[in-house]
């Protein structure tokens, strides 16, 4: 029922926006809804930070690009490669990143999006060095080309609504009960049989997948990607993004990633302090819904109606 | 069950043995040299006071830690030096001292994950929910919520763990370590911080474990429940062992009087 309700809702909206621009600009919020889709299930159900997530971003992004501009392959072929590559590169990272903790996962992850982010600025001959890559083509399946536009928004958030249900499905099976578990008590979960490391690293591997999938349609949307999409700031924007929504709340994880993507557009007089703001809703959000936007609304509502609730039924007695 | 009467050949062997097992930390002797084997069926207690090396003789059971010397068996295979998560799968499952709940899930969450190691889907499994795998967390949810019904708390399935008063917690947390099926089960201080009815609930809930077919090897402070529901014992004193034996005869052994219970 939620999903044809979601599907309306995406139907509705690119019917209703014409504006190039406008339809763009939500074509980026559905990729930033995969990447946070993805983070959400490594941190918010999981419980495993990553504070170098753009890093998978990245690698999807400029796989795809490389292959189509350098390569000249076509797009359809040079997807599989970018996830196959990302996935590889989780796993070999993965392993012994996750065998960390707390500050030092976060740490750890924080190096790893730091190595990535230089090699791409600096290995010119590849990358382009800090001007990036121009003309990567636009996605064409057979003799159809999906140009940006209303086909991509649909592209994209068709997308993400597979992402969705997927996320859903995995939180509500075996695998997702274990991860819940690792989150609330690794000591507990092992000595319910479950291989943390592995467990940990699966989701890891997972959630980069989605990454170099926002990456791959990133890149063919914008035609254009330099290093300083994927730098330390967007590993960091994911973050609040998933903060803010709500952790472990696959909703939150959309919400979060429609308000991060829309306010600097809203707030272009404050770009210079984009940095400050970011800081002030992690901080207002933490110490007054450290829950998330999504549960916290929801626990003031629960909360408001049992009070109502309860001086309804004193006032019926007295 | 092999009295004199039966014609057995050979003893059953042990379902745990633990033979000259030895662990330290920096300079502090943990455990110096204890051997003793549990029986299949038994409830086996082990019992000495605080520092004594409960705990870490369960750790090295678990394989949470390696022992510098000696062999741990189970089913007649040596299982030390293993990894955490794999004594779940031989058959051997615990509770903890201080209740490990999966706090923000559910009740019925908490007991399925239990059953982790009796369950196969993995993330495509998950994904796609083949038929096979709808079947398998259909099974899971019966066998889990049988489980509940076994611990009287089949009422509370649904409510989120942490919310629950305490001793619920450690009902729960019995029945979450049934679901893996083990033939053996460690249960760290089960009476620490129940009241007197839920002491004597929990006495009946290990009998009927017992009666299952299941083995259970227990730390314990509390001296009554201890002595009237154990088969066997175990004292343990300064990391070695003091005592073996039945309950009457642990009472009537002067080095534990002297030990444990501290007479003049």
């Amino acid at each position: 029922m939620r999903r044809i309700v979601f599907l309306i809702v995406i139907l509705a909206v690119g019917l209703a926006v014409d504006n190039p621009y406008r339809l763009q600009l939500l074509t980026i919020v559905g990729v930033n809804t995969m990447l946070t889709l993805g983070l959400n299930m490594l941190m918010g159900y999981a419980g495993q930070i990553s504070l170098g997530h753009a890093a998978f971003y990245g690698i999807g992004a400029y796989t795809t690009a490389i292959l189509t501009t350098h390569a000249q392959w076509p797009p359809l072929l040079a997807l599989p490669a970018a996830v196959l590559l990302t996935a590889v590169v989780a796993l070999v990272v993965g392993f012994p990143t996750l065998k960390l903790t707390g500050y030092y996962l976060g740490m750890g992850t924080l190096g790893f999006g730091m190595i990535v982010y230089i090699l791409l600025r600096e290995w010119s001959a590849v990358t382009g060095g800090a001007s990036g890559l121009v003309g990567i083509p636009p996605l064409a399946v057979g003799g159809f080309t999906i140009r940006p536009g209303r086909d991509y928004f649909y592209l994209v958030w068709l997308m993400v609504m597979l992402l969705f249900i997927i996320c859903e499905r995995v939180v509500d099976s075996r695998v997702g009960r274990a991860l819940r578990a690792i989150h609330d008590s690794e000591k507990a979960a092992a000595a319910m049989g479950i291989d943390t490391i592995r467990a940990k690293v699966s989701v890891f591997v997972l959630s980069a997948v989605f990454a170099a999938l926002a990456g791959f349609l990133y890149a063919h949307l914008i035609s254009f990607i330099s290093p300083g999409s994927f730098d330390f700031m967007m590993s960091i924007r994911l973050v609040t993004m998933v903060v803010i929504g709500g952790m472990a709340s696959i909703w939150g994880a959309v919400l979060g990633a429609f308000i991060l993507t829309l306010l600097p557009e809203w707030l272009h007089v404050f770009a210079d302090y984009e940095v400050i703001i970011y800081g002030s809703i992690l901080m207002t959000v933490m110490i007054f819904l450290p829950q998330g936007l999504t549960r916290g609304v929801l626990d003031i509502y629960e909360r408001s109606r049992h009070k109502f609730n309860s001086a309804r039924s004193a006032a019926s007695q007295g | 069950m092999n009295g004199p009467g039966t014609n057995s050949t050979a003893p059953a062997p042990p379902l745990l043995k633990v033979e000259s097992v030895s662990k330290s930390f920096g300079g502090i002797h943990a455990l110096r040299g204890v051997s003793f084997e549990v029986r299949e069926g038994d409830i086996h207690a082990v019992i000495g006071p605080n520092g004594a090396g409960k705990t870490t003789l369960f750790n090295v059971i678990t394989g949470a830690y390696n022992p510098e010397r000696g062999m741990v068996a189970f089913e007649g295979r040596e299982v030390q030096g293993g990894k955490i998560h794999q004594a779940a799968s031989r058959g051997i499952a615990r509770t903890f001292q201080n209740v490990e709940l999966f706090g923000s899930m559910s009740v019925l969450e908490n007991v399925l994950v239990g059953g982790h190691v009796r369950t196969k889907c993995g993330f495509p499994g998950a994904i796609f929910r083949w038929p096979w795998v709808r079947k398998e967390e259909r099974e899971a949810v019966a066998r889990a919520m049988e489980l509940l019904e076994f611990a009287g708390i089949a009422d509370i399935a649904g409510n989120r763990s942490a919310d629950l008063p305490f001793g619920w917690q450690r009902f729960v947390e019995i029945a979450r370590a049934l679901a893996s099926q083990p033939r053996l089960l460690l249960l760290d201080e089960p009476a620490a911080g129940l009241n007197g009815a839920e002491t004597q609930r929990l006495g009946e809930l290990m009998r009927s474990i017992r009666d299952r077919g299941i083995t259970l090897l227990l730390v314990e402070h509390d001296m009554n429940l201890t002595m009237e529901i154990s088969d066997r014992l175990l004292v343990l004193n300064q990391g070695a062992k003091l005592a073996e034996g039945t309950p009457r005869e642990i009472q009537a052994n002067e080095a534990v009087m002297e030990a444990y219970l501290g007479r003049e």
